[in-house]
């Protein structure tokens, strides 16, 4: 949905633009297959190319324009969550984004004139990375750009459109339009990182469960000479837009993301005019001066695929899972799914892990998608009380929030992103959990933290004998290593990584003699305590897939 | 969830909770009612109590 012309909202961004290179396949060269072929360079699309490149893992990523970003200077995603941040410090953007973006943890929400309560999502965090950065989407698109160009391994091919994609044996046929003749290639394996109206989705004719929001939204991005606190709020009901809800939210370049809940019956093209814009402005925050960047009305849809895995072909990201954008899920969820399939495809197309170990994708990320469903449609309805008796019960949470700290958990202006852990599979023992970036020491005393480190060994899994116990066991839990598998041993503890706050300690839930199994995308894939090299061997195989699947 | 007795006295309860609702619009009763749910629902603390407690209090 928009209004008729979205172009004039340039908010003075010159986006990149990446110029057509005729492929191999129309300057002569033969049909090819290649083992990994994205289509669609957003959010999603771009961190797996990313990552793939920065595992040394050759693809072609296939899309459609020539530039990032959407249309203008729309930002859309504005708020990247911790494990994302700790995602893009892996492939190599975080310095940029840091840079560029708005870190804050502060957070008030608001009713009325006043302050129902503050927060701050600081202090339970043990990271190396901030709980968010604010940054508009076009940046972080366009950064990966710039790595995955600096990493090579990724072709990124503009102004590719994809016309027809079918399932064929053992392979995908891809048929592709570009300004320079149309062509075919195939793939081994195909993700669709298209988006919320993908055309290979619908080709396909996959059910997506689509429901629409009678809620009504306008997103209003403006640039202010006065600065503002960098801090997150969120009227629950605010005086100056009838009482309906607003956020407001900072992002790169003091751009500010005020977002206006509307009259559900509102006529979106007039909401979103420039003076109608400038009016609500006003209202907001008086006689202040700005400069609009960005304008646009939308509407809540969500939709959610049965599987994310159709034969040889994966969904990623909106093509796969829409949400309402409370705290943030729909583009983090998109990144997350890139990171948990990226490593799978490398192991799988070199051959290192059986191919039922990207089966495991949909395993893991469509439960993660329902979760965030679950979590954003109750934001929703909060928010948009459906009958007079609901926002009698919301007028009761926030009336006793005012007074009491128990009422502050019941207010739910959106739950923010979380790395979503993944239910108990043969893969993952104990049900996988994220493991924050926390800092460590290496073998030769000099600090460093986990993500750097895993970098540093490529795509294996860690295993972490915790403080061994027995000392005359921990050479053969160091003979795993030569099994062949993707696989690193270490120790913590005197001649190996330190643990110099006793975070890694924490995430891992280790106590001395425990040996923890971390994945390449750092998911625990399991934890045990007084371990023996057996359980280490087991428990590595089952991560790997390489037991037969009745376990 | 607990069916027996458990209120030290009932009807003290009762009145306090009538004269809680004395001159109050619709409105403000229900409101009252609403905030009063939650208290109490804090004081139970107990998830499936709770869930207990609201389909036994949906099916009258």
């Amino acid at each position: 949905m928009g209004t008729a012309d979205q172009s004039e909202w340039t908010g003075g961004y010159a986006l990149p633009t990446y110029p057509f290179v005729a492929p191999p396949e129309l300057t002569g060269g033969a049909k090819r297959r290649y083992p990994i072929v994205i289509v669609g360079g957003g959010l999603a699309g771009l961190t797996l190319g990313c990552d793939l490149a920065n595992r040394g893992v050759d693809c072609v990523l296939l899309d459609e324009d020539d530039t990032i970003g959407v249309r203008g200077a729309s930002s859309r995603g504005i708020a990247y969550a911790q494990k994302t941040l700790e995602i893009f410090a892996h492939l190599g953007t975080y310095p940029r984004m840091r840079e560029k973006g708005v870190t804050w943890s502060e957070a008030k929400t608001l009713a009325g004139n006043d302050v129902v309560y503050s927060f701050s999502l600081q202090s339970a965090s043990a990271s190396e990375q901030p709980p968010f950065i604010n940054l508009q989407q076009f940046y972080v698109e366009w950064f990966l750009v710039d790595r995955i160009q600096a990493l090579g391994h990724c072709d990124l091919r503009w102004k590719h459109r994809v016309t027809r994609v079918e399932q064929g044996d053992g392979v995908v046929a891809v048929s592709v339009e570009t300004p320079g003749g149309a062509y075919t290639l195939e793939a081994e394996w195909l993700v669709d990182a298209t988006g919320v109206n993908s055309p290979i989705r619908r080709g396909f004719g996959l059910e997506t469960h689509t429901a629409r929001g009678a809620d009504r939204w306008c997103i209003t991005d403006v640039r202010f000479k006065e600065k503002f606190p960098t801090e997150r709020w969120t009227w629950v009901s605010a005086p100056f837009n009838e009482n309906r809800a607003v956020w407001q939210h900072l992002m790169g370049d003091d751009v500010w993301r005020l977002d206006y809940q509307m009259d559900p019956d509102c006529d979106p093209d007039y909401v979103s005019r420039r003076e109608v814009a400038e009016e609500r402005l006003r209202a907001h925050l008086g006689d202040v001066e700005f400069e609009l960047v960005w304008v646009g009305p939308y509407a809540y849809r969500d939709h959610l695929l049965d599987r994310f895995r159709h034969g040889r072909v994966f969904f990623i990201g909106d093509a796969a899972h829409v949400v309402s954008p409370f705290g943030a899920r729909g583009g983090n969820s998109g990144i997350q799914d890139a990171y948990n399939l990226g490593w799978k495809l490398a192991l799988v197309t070199a051959g290192r892990a059986p191919e039922r170990l990207l089966d495991t994708y949909d395993a893991e990320r469509q439960p993660a998608a329902q979760q965030n469903l679950e979590v954003t449609s109750r934001t929703n309805r909060f928010l948009a009380p459906r009958s007079p008796a609901e926002r009698t019960l919301r007028e009761a949470v926030i009336a006793l929030a005012r007074r009491y700290e128990f009422g502050r958990p019941l207010v739910n202006t959106g739950r923010m992103s979380v790395a979503n852990p993944y239910p108990a599979s043969p893969t993952v023992t104990n049900g996988g959990h994220s493991v924050q970036n926390v800092p460590i020491t290496l073998q030769d005393g000099s600090r460093s933290n986990l993500v750097a480190f895993a970098q540093s060994l490529g795509t294996v899994f860690i295993g972490i004998l915790y403080a061994p116990t027995r000392a005359d066991e921990v050479a053969a839990f160091a003979w795993l290593e030569a099994s062949g598998r993707p696989f690193r041993f270490l120790v913590c503890g005197p001649g190996g990584i330190g643990d110099p706050d006793g975070k890694l300690m924490e995430v891992l839930g280790a106590a001395p003699g425990s040996f923890a199994l971390i994945r390449p995308d750092l998911y625990l894939a399991g934890c045990v305590p007084d371990a023996r090299p057996a359980h280490a061997d087991a428990m590595l195989k089952r991560a790997l897939c390489q037991l037969p699947t009745a376990t | 969830m607990l069916t027996d007795p458990n209120i030290p006295d009932p009807d003290g309860l009762y009145a306090a909770l009538t004269a809680a609702h004395e001159g109050l619009t619709d409105a403000e009763s229900a409101a009252l009612n609403a905030r009063l749910v939650f208290l109490l629902a804090n004081q139970v603390g107990d998830q499936r109590v709770l869930l207990d407690c609201v389909a036994a209090a949906r099916a009258g």
